[in-house]
């Protein structure tokens, strides 16, 4: 096995590879392929301010800005310049809030994003999962009924009108959770009860808000999981010989109802990096999905690029995590 | 002596709707004697009640079947119990140790994502919670060997396993305990011949060896002629004739048992097989007296009014029909 599961992972990791690049070039022909020139845009708005400027100067500040934004020379010498770049950790300059580089606007949003949708994933997952077990094992149950009502009436509610409403609610209604932001105004960063403690009132609302929706997301989808494998004849089998509920209910129907759903889970850790873009809107969090958002909103190129670069790198090594760790979950699968 | 008697057992489907209640009469009225040391086949049509009396004997009654009548009385190790009337816990300590049942469904009798020595374990320790890993190892390890099935499966996965071996791991976990009654249904359905052949010979093996009794469920008349003592044929929810083997298959007295015989593709014999008018009735809604008469060539007035009693003929042979029994004999 030794030898063809090291040409496996090779095999694997370079088709990933592949993805990465195809993705990117894709996300680097489209805004040069489209109509609107973001020089052209710049200098416009510069125009519009009403200012007189000489052509000359004008001309010249075209070439400083196309230059600046890697935009000179043919296509396939910005492509070798953009990927010497991005190889070095270099997106260029965001246009929307120039000069900052794109890299640092990533940083800076990339943790918030990061700590939120990571612990409430994980979070509606595993609890989602567990309630959403015993529903389907439980099933005649009287609770097992009531939970999946709850778990059916959350479960279609888009996440961003659930936002809104713990927003009005609780931060409006009843004032008990701030308004918006990752953290009070002024507060000195550091490592102490203060300042974590209002990262956490800070986050609560939208961690809540994408927990509920996920709760009721993976519940169905692991009831009915559930429902089908308890009727399974290795269960009945396993049932009729007298083995424990506890065995049956771990062993024989949970771990063959959770393959599905580890992938789905990596694939959701996966687009972590798209943020939850409204969300984080909605709640003024300065995350990803509100960088990509203002992005969009700002026409800046660039940064649009940096976000999109990152969430395909994600996607695809969430995917590749998953098959090299699939045959960990179900003996079937062998690496071939 | 009889290790389970039957007496006049009754379950039906019942389901409820729009306040109808609605009865499949699947089991009715079955009376059967098991003894011990024996292997039993219950014969009969897809759909005739074959499963749902098996799952009754075993005591798995999950609504809809629904008990109506009769009992189901073990007597094993000087102790009598009617299944229909104990609790759970008895019942799950009998099972298994005293009576164990194979389902039907061999590729699917094994947890696809546990090792085989794991599901030995878990069926070992639900009747043995203190056993020492060292002596469940060891005995497992005898069981197979035993059974003449490599010990080199328990380390395998279920689908590492060809269908026959699944099958024959399902028979060797439904026997670990050495049962004083197996049921098994239609234990080689998915099989092919030549892998039924050793699987039966398993059967057959355990049997010889144990002195158990051996109740095999199948449609395929085959395999009743190759390893059955007795044979009960089943119709529309009711045994209709039983017998040595020997005498079902030489000399078949109740029409459809007559049918059913002819109907058997014989080596040498090329004329075509006659199969028997009409379908089998539908249980919810049986035909009154005799369940065979719509279908009977020789069907007489009393048959659509009575129900014929199982009664004996001869030695070792009961059939259910008013052109044998003796008070009848003059309507013959």
């Amino acid at each position: 096995m030794g030898k063809s599961f090291l040409t496996y992972v090779i095999q694997r990791i370079a088709q990933c590879l592949l993805v990465v690049i195809i993705g990117i070039t894709i996300t680097f022909l489209i805004p040069r392929f489209s109509p609107t020139d973001p020089v052209e845009a710049v200098v416009n708005r510069a125009m519009m301010m009403g200012q007189f400027s000489h052509p000359d100067a004008v001309e010249m500040m075209k070439d400083a800005l196309t230059k600046l934004y890697g935009l000179d020379g043919t296509l396939g010498q910005q492509y070798v310049r953009f990927w010497r770049g991005l190889l070095s950790g270099d997106l260029g300059p965001s246009l929307s809030s120039f000069p900052k580089p794109v890299m640092s606007l990533i940083r800076g949003s990339l943790p918030w994003t990061g700590a939120l949708l990571l612990t409430t994933a994980i979070i509606a997952w595993v609890t989602g999962n567990m309630l959403g077990a015993l529903a389907g094992y439980y099933a005649d149950k009287r609770w097992s009924h009531v939970l999946s009502i709850i778990a059916m009436s959350l479960h279609p509610i888009p996440y961003y009108i659930m936002a809104f409403v713990l927003l009005v609610l609780l931060a409006y209604v009843i004032p008990v959770f701030p308004l918006g932001g990752a953290v009070a105004i002024g507060l000195k960063p550091g490592f102490n009860w203060i300042y974590i403690s209002s990262i956490l009132r800070h986050a609560f609302l939208p961690a809540l808000s994408l927990v509920l929706v996920g709760i009721g997301g993976w519940f169905v989808g692991m009831r009915a999981l559930v429902t089908n494998i308890v009727s399974e004849d290795y269960v009945t089998y396993a049932e009729y010989a007298g083995v424990p509920n506890r065995t049956i209910m771990y062993q024989y129907v949970m771990k063959n109802a959770l393959l599905p759903q580890i992938t789905g889970l990596a694939m959701q850790l996966g687009l972590i990096f798209n943020g939850a873009l409204i969300t984080e809107y909605v709640f003024n969090y300065p995350g990803l999905g509100y960088l990509a958002y203002s992005a969009i909103f700002a026409g800046d190129y660039s940064l649009i690029m940096g976000v999109a670069v990152f969430s395909i790198i994600g996607v695809s090594l969430a995917v590749l995590l998953v098959d090299l760790a699939y045959p960990l979950f179900d003996p079937r699968v062998k690496h071939q | 002596m009889s290790v389970l008697r039957i007496q006049n057992l009754q379950a039906y489907y019942q389901s409820t709707l729009y306040g109808v209640t609605r009865n499949v009469k699947a089991v009715d009225g079955v009376s059967l004697d098991l003894r011990a040391n024996e292997i039993y086949g219950i014969a009969g049509e897809s759909s005739c009640g074959k499963t749902s009396l098996i799952k009754v004997v075993f005591g798995a009654i999950k609504p809809p079947l629904t008990i109506i009548g009769g009992r189901v009385l073990y007597q094993i190790n000087d102790r009598d119990f009617d299944i229909t009337q104990t609790n759970d816990e008895t019942l799950r300590q009998m099972r298994w140790k005293q009576v164990s049942y194979i389902l039907q469904g061999s590729m699917s009798l094994l947890n696809p994502v546990r090792r085989v020595r794991k599901t030995f374990w878990d069926f070992t320790k639900a009747h043995e919670p203190v056993i020492e890993p060292e002596k469940f190892e060891a005995t497992t390890r005898e069981h197979l060997n035993r059974l003449g099935l490599p010990a080199e499966v328990l380390d395998s996965y279920p689908h590492q396993l060809s269908g026959g071996m699944k099958q024959r791991v399902a028979i060797a976990l439904a026997t670990i305990f050495q049962p004083k009654v197996i049921l098994a249904d239609e234990p080689t359905t998915a099989l092919d011949v030549v892998v039924q052949r050793g699987v039966l010979q398993l059967l057959r093996r355990i049997q010889q060896e144990t002195k158990n009794t051996l109740v095999i469920v199948t449609h395929d008349m085959g395999i009743h002629a190759n390893i059955a003592d007795r044979v009960g044929i089943m119709y529309a929810g009711r045994i209709v004739e039983e017998g040595t083997v020997k005498h079902i298959f030489s000399e078949p007295r109740h029409p459809y048992t007559k049918h059913l015989i002819q109907s058997l593709p014989k080596i040498g014999d090329k004329s075509k097989r006659q199969s028997i008018p009409g379908a089998p009735p539908n249980l919810a809604d049986p035909p009154a007296g005799c369940r065979f008469h719509p279908r009977c060539p020789y069907a007489k007035p009393i048959c659509s009014v009575q129900t014929p009693e199982l009664s004996p003929i001869q030695d070792e042979r009961r059939v259910a029909c008013f052109l044998l029994t003796k008070e009848n004999a003059h309507v013959s």
